[in-house]
């Protein structure tokens, strides 16, 4: 039994479920932020962002000194890939929670379209769910909780479409076009939270199967 | 030749000059050429059982590692494919080891026609106390091989990689080159009579880390001529060299203890995704 091997690998595993405790929390605030036009907070958000690469690096590297040293195989070895994956999908999360961070400032003094706003704190919701499924599903090696993000990910997109509709519908309004425009990207970047976190779960299905496998395919929706 | 003539040929494995290298390399290699087709393989030493109900395959001009913890047969396994323990007196072996559909054990078979055939190498060089030539020559100058016999020893010690070290000193002891070298000489002594196939006993096990790889190096071009079964403790140098792998292991029943085969596949998926849970954990350091 290599017990310091092991223990290296719980420790990243470790950090890695911190990181994406993290992300949760700076995606909260941008999503608190978002919904209460506070600059304030869209500035803690951003700086918070630092915390998150910090964690990221260290979980690169420990990752980094994890292949060099001690040449893990089989199911260590997916792990190690797993994570190594994962550590950056949770990057990117954090990344574009700073994008909402950024934009809710730019338009911080505009009154904000009521409904368009509740649909983007639904998405919110769905993001941050997706986000515990796909972390649960790693730390409990749990293949079918990695699966059910497909059908999590569907609501996103469902939602976001629906954005779009109301969108087209009151764009034409002078005072609140600049806003509904930056809100257009920010329901696009909960969208694209939610793939990250399906990507997640993508890795918890090669741990645990050893097969790579897209869950879901744009170009080729009729394999899902 | 009829194909019933060609079939009979195989199959009683008459003696017959060792194929040239030249003309293995003309004939291109099928995608799976079984070279040794394993049938039941038990080997016992008086009462013990060295490895049990074995099952598998051999291709050409591939590299096949034998791994597993101490004991668990993976010597006895090489050593039974050329016969060494042939002259163990209280060796016996059950089953059947088909060398391209011939029985290796066989009415008729000569064991000295197998070794010649079928080379090895062992852990500890052991060259001859006799010049660098006279190591590789030795075995072509037995066999009546005497015909352009410089040639002969200095494509060997090219093949084993080893010639631009040697070439100026040939008459010198053998015993006056590094352990690394004088593997490779080993190496060279045994493509000296062009067998086919090449067995190494942890090969590497004696060496450096630099002559060790040399030796992986050494191997991954001799396969393109030869069909190689190497014997490893080191996990990392069957996951570097071979292409396909064994795994063997202990079993403890009521009747004792045995070497089994527990899986044997391409080298990559028994180090990325194997299919037994033994394999698993001995790969992985959680066994053995």
């Amino acid at each position: 039994m290599r017990v310091t091997f092991q223990e290296e690998l719980d420790q990243l595993e470790a950090s890695l479920q911190e990181e994406g405790a993290l992300v949760l929390r700076v995606l909260r605030g941008a999503l608190n932020a978002l919904a209460q036009r506070d600059v304030e907070l869209a500035d803690e958000v951003i700086a918070f962002d630092d915390d998150v690469d910090r964690l990221y690096l260290q979980i690169e590297e420990g990752i980094q000194s994890l292949l060099a040293r001690q040449t893990p195989v089989a199911m260590d070895l997916r792990l190690v890939l797993a994570m190594l994956h994962t550590n950056l999908h949770l990057e990117r999360m954090a990344d574009y929670s700073v994008t909402i961070a950024k934009l809710t400032k730019l338009v911080a003094d505009v009154e904000p379209d009521p409904v368009l706003l509740q649909s983007l704190e639904d998405m919110g919701e769905r993001a941050e769910e997706m986000i515990r499924v796909a972390l649960d599903s790693l730390a409990n090696r749990d293949l079918q909780a990695a699966e059910s993000l497909v059908d999590l990910d569907e609501l996103i997109d469902r939602s976001n479409r629906r954005f779009v509709e109301r969108v087209v519908e009151i764009v034409a309004d002078p005072g609140i076009r600049e806003w509904v425009l930056r809100m257009v990207l920010v329901s696009r970047t909960l969208e694209r939270i939610g793939d990250h976190a399906v990507d997640i779960g993508e890795q918890v299905a090669y741990l645990l199967t050893a097969e790579f496998r897209e869950f879901t395919d744009a170009s080729h929706p009729e394999r899902a | 030749m009829t194909e019933e003539e060609d079939v009979h040929q195989t199959v009683t494995m008459p003696p017959m000059r060792p194929v040239e290298v030249a003309e293995r390399q003309e004939a291109e290699p099928q995608a799976r050429d079984t070279v040794f087709d394993i049938q039941g393989l038990t080997a016992r030493y008086g009462t013990n059982v060295a490895v049990r109900d074995v099952n598998l395959e051999i291709y050409r001009n591939l590299i096949t590692a034998v791994i597993g913890p101490s004991g668990c047969g993976k010597s006895t396994f090489i050593r039974c494919i050329n016969r060494m323990n042939d002259d163990v007196p209280s060796f016996r072996l059950d089953g059947r080891i088909l060398y391209h559909g011939a029985d290796l054990y066989g009415d008729g078979v000569d064991p000295v026609e197998v070794r010649r055939r079928i080379g090895m190498v062992f852990q500890k060089p052991n060259p001859f106390p006799k010049t660098i030539y006279d190591n590789v020559a030795w075995a072509p100058r037995v066999l009546g091989l005497k015909k352009e016999l410089d040639d002969r020893v200095e494509k060997a010690l090219r093949s084993a990689a080893l010639w631009d070290e040697v070439k100026d000193r040939l008459k010198r002891s053998a015993l006056s080159l590094s352990g690394g070298q004088q593997q490779r000489l080993c190496i060279a002594r045994a493509i000296a009579i062009e067998p086919e196939v090449l067995l190494l006993d942890e090969p590497a096990s004696a060496l450096d880390p630099i002559a060790t790889s040399s030796i992986e190096e050494l191997m991954h071009d001799l396969k393109r001529d030869y069909t190689l079964v190497i014997v490893t403790h080191n996990m990392q140098q069957a996951a570097r060299v071979a292409d396909r792998t064994a795994f063997f292991s202990l079993e403890v029943d009521d009747s004792g203890r045995a070497g089994v085969l527990v899986e044997y596949d391409e080298t990559s998926k028994l180090f990325t995704a194997p299919s037994e849970k033994r394999t698993e954990d001995y790969v992985t350091g959680r066994f053995g």
